[in-house]
């Protein structure tokens, strides 16, 4: 037989594309890859124009060191270390790194825990690594050159957000107030996220033999976040000294302070981490797992009366865990409260400043708090949402939904049974917010104040975005509800904390759900927000059963 | 006769549960090998400790001599492997995911592998997720073919596929083998293991319980009778018939079952009003439990071997 006949595959296509597994999990990956350099690059960049018109003058940025520095010690260096910073926190790298280093931190740890989960794992799961572990690769060739792939991914775009910081802190930055960043600082704090993302992802990649996709990803994300809370809220103890976040704590490059052991020691765990997960894949048995499941729910629960019930169970593991992730934090934030009311006392220039930046805020209690990181929570429980649309849609992406309506259920009856049962989900999420924040403030001693009654604000903000999923769903297609539902949340974040800062016409900002709520933590309420997250989240769904009864069913 | 299998007393156990128990068996070049038993029985778990997909907990598993967990890889670029259960690539199409499985064998016959797609009648522009299940189904069988492996390692591969693309499929593999290659077919259906199978082991509760020709396990066929009369019958006219047996009699109704050749039974049915007369080929399963019941599985170590 010629050669010309038999396939032979293109060079390129061993790089990217079906030539090679490497090539394909780049191609498999390119989404997430975008993904993640729209959000950290750009994020990068819109931070560099932000800080530029925020905070212009000097006494800006002299007023935000006076505000971090006034902050109990214990919730200061949680997003990044304002004390070793000192005046250079008002600089732009050192504004980034304090509000927003730990979400590239965590976000891009987060990204290679799901990458490095979904690769190996995910398709034992699903079943197509039988095939691939039959063709001629040995075990251990597959995995690294799907880990080879996603580290590739990972560090191009750490080389890219490293170029961004540097274009924007140049291009937008005030030189005389400190706001041009190196490019040698720039890659040094893309070489810090990177480690990170080497270190939880290598985790959860050397769990996912034992553990399977979701447990290897669950307990690493678990225990990334209880080992950046050791360490940001200076608990102390053992816990603390297990953590990265603590190990690297004096690495700010952004500023210009560099220690190095910490990273080293971080990208030299990170890597031994992935080698364990490489050589516990050849050595175990494929998709073959210790398995790690929630104890199950009882039979009552478990909703098998009509659909509604069953929706309502199918629903009920996530709601609680998002309830249970969501409280933990609103108690945790709430519990501090106390020990800074105490600190604010007698420092009448303090609560001075504090009444400056932010007007009608009661500090004194848990709701000036939980306001002050209302944005974050919207978010929190705006992906929450998105995942309940993603619960509800996977009855039609997983082929259950023809067994369902093929009975007595209508189309109709269905996407309501489901929207309802998200509903409720949200509810339950809601509600156990907002006892997280009673159970704090009663545990540091301060009062709750308005953020109980707050806390419907977030739930009325989930309900719609379910509605926004709902109608998606039905009216367009399940497959895309969720990513959808994501975007809007990503979206009104963004348009929420840039539109004003960068004078984005009003029409944009006014596009934001969160821009028309008010502060309802400090019992401030915009009843336009809240007709209008009723208005959407009903709307939705009702829109979505009329949809649903009008379109093919997917396969 | 050169073996390309070998299994010699392969057990695997998942912690306590059971996977398979001291498997012996081996397959000869040129062979098409069937491997019966019901669900359960043990067979994807055979096949997975053959292509060390997982590794045994005792015994050794050879394939063209060399030992599945020592040099798997030399293993696997020897054969084709449909696996019982599988999902492929719901974004790719189908044509994409026989590149991309053809591009990781390398040296596809790409003349081979258009003639597959025709025969099989496969649109290869369809995304994997919006093929119906018998498509899906040809797409892992062209993955295991187009490479003209030596050994093809089946995992109920005719599961989906519509009869007319079973008769195609087992057309291809006839002319597989006699182009040479072995076949290890595992299945649940008794039928398509007789028209296709040179010999058979039959697999149950994780252990072989037998190995024959597959003339030899036509002995187990039977059928399962039932015969309806106008009036009362005695029993005695049919319960010394020959192959007949497990006779239940009620009313003016006969049961019973049948092994070979069911003409006594009609000829002696004939002598009485006959209202009706059903004849059933029982399932596999039932073959099983009539034939073994379950005090045989647990005695499997007395294995009939018909080579």
């Amino acid at each position: 037989m010629a050669a010309s006949t038999q396939t032979l595959a293109k060079p390129f296509s061993r790089i990217y594309g079906f030539g090679s597994i490497y090539g394909k999990t780049i191609r498999d990956s390119r989404f997430s890859f975008l993904i993640a350099v729209g959000i950290f690059a750009g994020l990068a960049m819109v931070m560099g124009t932000a800080i530029g018109s925020v905070f212009k003058t000097p006494a800006d940025r002299v007023a935000v060191d006076k505000l971090v520095s006034a902050m109990p010690a214990a919730m200061v260096n949680l997003f990044g270390n304002a004390t070793l910073m000192g005046a250079k926190l008002g600089t732009l790298g050192g504004y980034m790194t304090w509000k927003y280093g730990a979400m590239f931190f965590l976000g891009t740890a987060a990204w290679s825990i799901l990458a490095l989960t979904g690769t190996l794992a995910g398709e034992a799961a699903k079943g197509s690594l039988d095939f691939v572990g039959s063709t001629p690769y040995g075990k251990r060739r597959i995995a690294l050159e799907k880990l080879g792939a996603h580290l590739t991914l990972l560090w191009i775009t750490q080389v890219l957000l490293a170029l961004a910081i540097t274009a924007s802190s140049n291009t937008f930055g005030n030189a005389a107030l400190g706001d041009q960043i190196p490019l040698a600082g720039a890659f040094a704090f893309a070489i810090l996220v990177g480690c990170f993302a080497m270190f939880f992802g290598g985790l959860a990649f050397a769990l996912a033999p034992l553990l399977g996709k979701g447990g290897a990803a669950g307990v690493s994300a678990i225990v990334m976040m209880l080992l950046w809370a050791a360490s940001g809220l200076s608990i102390g103890g053992p816990l603390v000294t297990l953590s990265p976040f603590h190990w690297t704590a004096e690495m700010i490059p952004l500023v210009g302070l560099y220690a190095w052991p910490g990273v080293i020691l971080t990208g030299v765990l990170g890597v031994v981490l992935l080698v364990v997960g490489v050589e516990l894949f050849v050595r175990r048995d494929m998709g073959v797992t210790m398995g790690l499941s929630l104890p199950g729910l009882p039979q009552d629960l478990l909703g098998v009366r009509g659909p509604i019930s069953r929706a309502i169970g199918d629903q009920l593991p996530r709601a609680i865990a998002w309830g249970l992730g969501i409280a933990l934090w609103s108690a945790l934030l709430a519990s501090l409260v106390g020990s800074f009311t105490t600190q604010l006392t007698g420092e009448q220039n303090l609560t001075q400043i504090f009444s400056q930046i932010f007007k009608g805020y009661d500090f004194s209690n848990a709701g000036g708090w939980m306001q002050l990181y209302a944005e974050l929570f919207y978010i929190f429980v705006g992906l929450a949402a998105a995942t309940f649309v993603s619960k509800w849609a996977s009855d039609e992406t997983d082929g259950r939904l023809e067994a369902v309506i093929s009975g007595t259920v209508t189309r109709a009856r269905w996407v309501v049974a489901g929207g309802i049962a998200a509903l409720v989900s949200v509810v339950i999420m809601t509600v156990l917010f907002a006892l997280g924040i009673v159970l704090g403030a009663a545990s540091g001693g301060s009062g709750a104040g308005d953020a109980v009654l707050g806390s419907a604000s977030l739930g009325l903000f989930a309900a719609a975005m379910v509605g926004v999923g709902f109608a998606v769903g039905c009216l367009w297609r399940t497959s895309l509800a969720a990513e959808v539902t994501a975007v809007v949340v990503i979206a009104t974040y963004l348009i929420g904390m840039f539109g004003p800062a960068l004078n984005w016409p009003n029409w944009v900002t006014q596009l934001a759900l969160t821009n028309h709520v008010g502060k309802p933590m400090i019992g401030q309420w915009d009843m336009t927000g809240v007709v209008a997250s009723l208005v959407i989240a009903v709307g939705g769904i009702a829109l979505g059963a009329w949809g649903a009864s009008r379109r093919d069913i997917e396969r | 006769m050169t073996a390309v299998i070998e299994l010699a007393k392969l057990t695997k156990t998942y912690g306590k549960s059971r996977g398979i128990i001291d498997v012996d068996l081996q397959v000869n070049q040129g062979e098409v090998f069937g491997f019966l038993g019901p669900n359960g029985a043990g067979k994807t778990t055979t096949i997975r400790t053959m292509l060390d997909l997982i590794r045994p907990t005792r015994g050794t598993a050879m394939v063209f001599g060399i030992e599945s967990s020592a040099d798997p890889v030399s293993i696997h670029k020897r054969i084709g492997y449909v696996p019982g259960e599988f999902a492929l690539y719901d974004r790719l199409t189908g044509g994409q995911t026989l590149e991309y499985f053809a591009n990781l064998r390398g040296g596809v016959d790409k003349a081979y592998q258009a003639s597959l797609i025709e025969r099989f009648d496969l649109d290869t522009k369809k995304r994997f997720k919006q093929y119906s299940k018998g498509n899906k189904q040809k797409v892992g069988v062209i993955i295991a073919l187009q490479h003209k492996p030596e050994l093809l390692i089946l995992d109920e591969p005719t599961s989906g596929l519509d009869p007319l693309v079973q008769q195609t499929f087992f057309m291809t593999l006839r002319e597989t083998v006699q182009a040479g290659s072995t076949v290890f077919l595992s299945s649940h259906i008794l039928s398509e293991v007789e028209k296709s199978c040179d010999r058979v082991a039959i697999i149950r509760d994780g252990r072989i319980v037998k190995l024959d020709t597959v003339d030899g396990l036509r002995d187990l066929a039977h059928h399962q009778v039932e015969l309806r009369f106008a009036g009362a019958v005695p029993a005695d006219a049919f319960i010394n018939l020959p192959g007949v047996s497990e006779l239940v009699a009620a009313d003016h109704v006969m049961r019973m079952r049948v092994a070979g050749p069911i003409t006594p039974v009609v000829r002696a049915a004939a002598q009485f009003e006959l209202l009706d007369f059903v004849s059933r080929e029982p399932s596999l399963e039932e073959t099983f439990l009539a034939q073994y019941g379950n005090a045989a599985a647990a005695e499997a170590g007395t294995v009939s071997d018909g080579r």
